[in-house]
């Protein structure tokens, strides 16, 4: 089995300028605008910012929650979603545990962080990286990027409103 | 026209009726959005002789072109109105996410008329647009207000508010944004609290379409590059503006005991290096900065404990060397709590200077104050005052005032510590060790004031911008911040600039200090994000319209010539000590210099009907009645 990657940013370093959200809508949709981002940021007082991504988690929920069968995952390991057989019923949404993925206003169809890294090699203090759980261990040995996600997790992954 | 909101928002609270009308090109093309766009409206809709706090007043607050585009420090709003500190056009800009949060709305300006019966806030999501009774808010801190808003619209809108300080009418009250973030200056929280709008919530989930997103991100990479790569970056993300408090006190441009000098011995107590090692909690970034010079700080323990904003430069002067201050915690809590109140920290520690010179001059004593000791220094009296001035209890009420209105009303000779112009208080920039800085508070049309022609060529060695900017001509009398030649030349230009960079919703950093970003950048920012075409020279006469245009509106409210002084203390008072000893400031010489590049009279101060003519503002002179 392929080691399965995502994105992550460390809230201690990340600014909350949300270049990473406006990289995203642009390159995808070609247009700036935080609802049709694959990516959020969160900022929790007082001083934690969260960029959020897709997890690529390995149970992946969402796929099973699919009524289309339109979500699976690639040789690469990823998690993609079949636009042409995405019919926006929102159930990956309501399935995701990390609120990773959104219906695009526009489209009606769910999006989600497929790890391109246009954004990673974008954030100006270099808070972001494509990673995968052993790699992580590698960078952040102690742990805290993932545990100061976890200690937030009501907040950060609340599904409060959408889009 | 692409890159917008597309409509602004005209709210008559007295009726309590909202209209929403699409922005007009040729308006745009005349004065651009933010600053510009502002100016006009608002000379065309406040009478002469209205009172700022009255519901004659008018009170706007504008995105730019740019606002919400992802070129760096693209994050601005500008707020505007009568000011009810000076009686004068009033404008104050702030960063964060809210302007861009207005745009993805679909609006790119709001202007309220009127006062509401009662105090209400004015909700937005996407079209749904609403006065919503704010009775349960009202009273509430700017924080307090934050948090209750977020609770009841979700945790993505974005908010816009006043505190107690706006609620009471403080004439130096601050709009506040994104919690820490202050359109501070010009008292323009009093208007908004005058109209009983206690907040401004905003949820928008749609798009800012682009001219050109094929090119786009490739174009938006190399700004980023640039703003990156300058090498002011590193220093700005490391200390923010902190460290100004060294680089000022080095050059002798740090006002301390209420502008006696320009220098503080005490300085390394506030410095930016002591705030980096003993209270930096991180650096923190507005929508699309790279600069991230905002910062959370933090006071562990003790009377002054807090985490939050942290304060600028400007801050550390005001609280800290102005009023003879060294405790960097009472400094650091005293923003903290300027912020929550929601007041300009600049015109606070300017009255409370002004109040401590006159107590030290024996001209204040404990009758006045109430038994508050106002010796130079005394930390606890001015956290004690701030919070008294928020809300208007015993001596706060009359410093509320500002100290030009309070020394009006005290009289006794304190008239000469007031330290501002045209009754606003001067920042903290000391001009007889920079004399553009001088010129520059004499003439900026919201009264003493760095930022609206923010002439920092000279100060810090960018011979090179000087030279691209101006000529080589000028060189070496214009970058030499101690020679008053060419000055003139160097605030009108500087004006010119700052405004337009106002109009498109960028940041004063990375536009003229590092100077990174020039016409040549923003004209081209415009074509790709907006899709209008406007040439370096076309942007240059907007610029000058619009410095043109907010005299005009001076002008009807009796501003002339005599008004653009600066207090004899720095016109004819040789500063006493430190790097620029013996300096003061030539402002004739320069006035002379810059009336004439402006194009203005020189023995009115006014500018000269060709003038107008030129730049299109006949119609606008007319209605003045003065020409």
């Amino acid at each position: 089995m392929v080691e399965l990657e995502f994105v992550i940013g460390d809230p201690r370093v990340c600014t909350g300028c949300m270049i990473c959200v406006n990289v995203c809508s642009m390159r995808f949709f070609k247009t700036i605008s935080p609802a049709r981002s694959r990516a959020r940021v969160l900022r929790i007082e007082p001083a934690l910012d969260f960029p959020l991504f897709c997890r690529n988690c390995e149970d992946a929920p969402c796929i099973d929650a699919c009524p289309e069968g339109a979500i699976r995952r690639t040789k690469k390991g990823t998690v993609i979603i079949s636009e042409a057989k995405c019919t926006g019923t929102g159930d990956c949404v309501e399935a995701c545990p990390y609120a990773a993925i959104k219906i695009n206003p526009d489209t009606g169809k769910a999006i989600k962080c497929i790890q391109c890294g246009e954004c990673v090699s974008r954030c100006p203090v270099d808070a972001l990286q494509i990673t995968t759980r052993e790699k992580l261990q590698e960078t952040d040995p102690d742990g805290e990027i993932l545990s100061l996600h976890d200690e937030h997790a009501d907040i950060l992954y609340g599904k409060e409103e959408t889009p | 026209m692409k890159g917008v909101g597309g409509e602004i928002l005209w709210i008559d609270l007295t009726e309590q009726e909202i209209d929403a009308r699409p922005i007009e090109e040729s308006m745009v093309r005349k004065f651009l959005l933010g600053a510009g766009f502002l100016s006009k409206v608002l000379f065309d809709h406040i009478p002469a002789d209205a009172d700022p706090l009255s519901s004659e007043n008018v009170l706007g607050i504008a995105t730019g072109l740019l606002t919400g585009s992802m070129f760096p420090q693209a994050s601005r709003h500008l707020v505007a109105a009568l000011s009810p500190l000076t009686g004068i056009w009033g404008e104050s800009h702030a960063a964060g996410f809210w302007g861009p949060e207005l745009k993805m709305a679909g609006y790119d300006a709001i202007i309220f008329k009127g006062i509401s019966p009662e105090p209400v806030y004015l909700n937005i999501r996407d079209d749904d647009v609403a006065l919503v009774d704010a009775k349960n808010i009202w009273g509430k801190d700017v924080f307090e207000t934050d948090e209750l808003l977020h609770k009841r619209h979700g945790k993505k809108c974005r908010i816009l508010s006043i505190g107690p300080a706006g609620e009471n009418l403080v004439r130096f009250a601050a709009i506040m944004n994104d919690r820490d973030r202050a359109s501070a200056r010009s008292g323009l929280g009093a208007v908004m609290g005058s109209k009983k709008v206690k907040a401004i919530s905003v949820r928008g989930t749609g798009k800012i379409d682009v001219a050109d997103p094929d090119n786009y991100l490739k174009e938006m990479d190399r700004f980023h590059k640039r703003m990156l790569d300058n090498p002011f970056t590193p220093e700005r993300a490391k200390y923010g503006t902190t460290n100004l408090v060294e680089m000022m006190q080095e050059i002798g441009r740090l006002p301390s005991y209420n502008f006696r000098q320009g220098v503080f011995d005490e300085y390394e107590k506030i410095s930016g290096q002591k705030i980096y090692d003993e209270h930096l909690v991180k650096a923190r970034a507005d929508w699309c900065c790279l600069q991230r010079c905002g910062r959370v700080t933090t006071v562990r323990e003790g009377p002054y404990k807090y985490t939050g904003g942290a304060p600028e430069f400007e801050t550390q002067s005001s609280l800290g060397s102005r009023c003879g201050n060294d405790n960097v915690e009472s400094v650091l809590f005293g923003h903290h709590l300027a912020n929550k109140y929601g007041m300009d920290t600049i015109s606070l520690g300017g009255t409370i200077s002004w109040a401590m010179e006159a107590w030290d001059e024996g001209l204040l004593t404990e009758e006045d104050t109430e038994g508050i000791d106002l010796s130079w220094g005394n930390a606890e009296a001015i956290i004690e005052l701030t919070k008294m001035i928020a809300h208007r209890e015993g001596f706060g009420d009359l410093l509320a005032e500002g100290s030009a209105k309070a020394a009006e009303e005290i009289g006794r000779g304190t008239e000469k510590f007031v330290m501002a112009v045209k009754k606003q208080e001067i920042a903290g920039q000391e001009p007889r060790a920079q004399k553009s800085m001088g010129l520059a508070a004499a003439t900026a049309a919201r009264g003493a004031d760095h930022l609206y022609a923010f002439p920092v060529l000279d100060e810090a060695g960018f011979d090179d911008e000087i030279r691209e900017r101006f000529g080589e001509e000028y060189l070496p009398e214009m970058t030499d911040r101690l020679n008053p030649k060419y000055k003139g030349i160097m605030v009108k230009e500087c004006e010119d600039y700052m405004v337009v960079v106002e109009s498109v919703g960028l940041c004063k950093y990375g536009t003229q200090i590092p100077p990174e970003f020039y016409y040549p950048a923003v004209s081209k920012a415009i074509q790709i994000h907006n899709g209008i075409e406007l040439s370096e020279k076309q942007l240059k006469e907007i610029g000058e319209r619009i410095v043109n245009i907010n005299r005009l509106f001076n002008a009807m409210r009796g501003i002339t010539r005599k008004d653009d002084s600066l207090p004899k203390r720095l016109t004819q008072q040789a500063a006493p000590t430190g790097p620029s000893k013996g300096q003061t400031v030539e402002l004739d010489d320069m006035l002379e210099e810059y009336y004439e590049e402006r194009g203005w009279n020189l023995e009115s101060g006014l500018p000269t009907k060709e003038t107008l003519r030129r730049l299109s503002l006949e119609e606008e002179m007319k209605r003045t009645g003065l020409w």
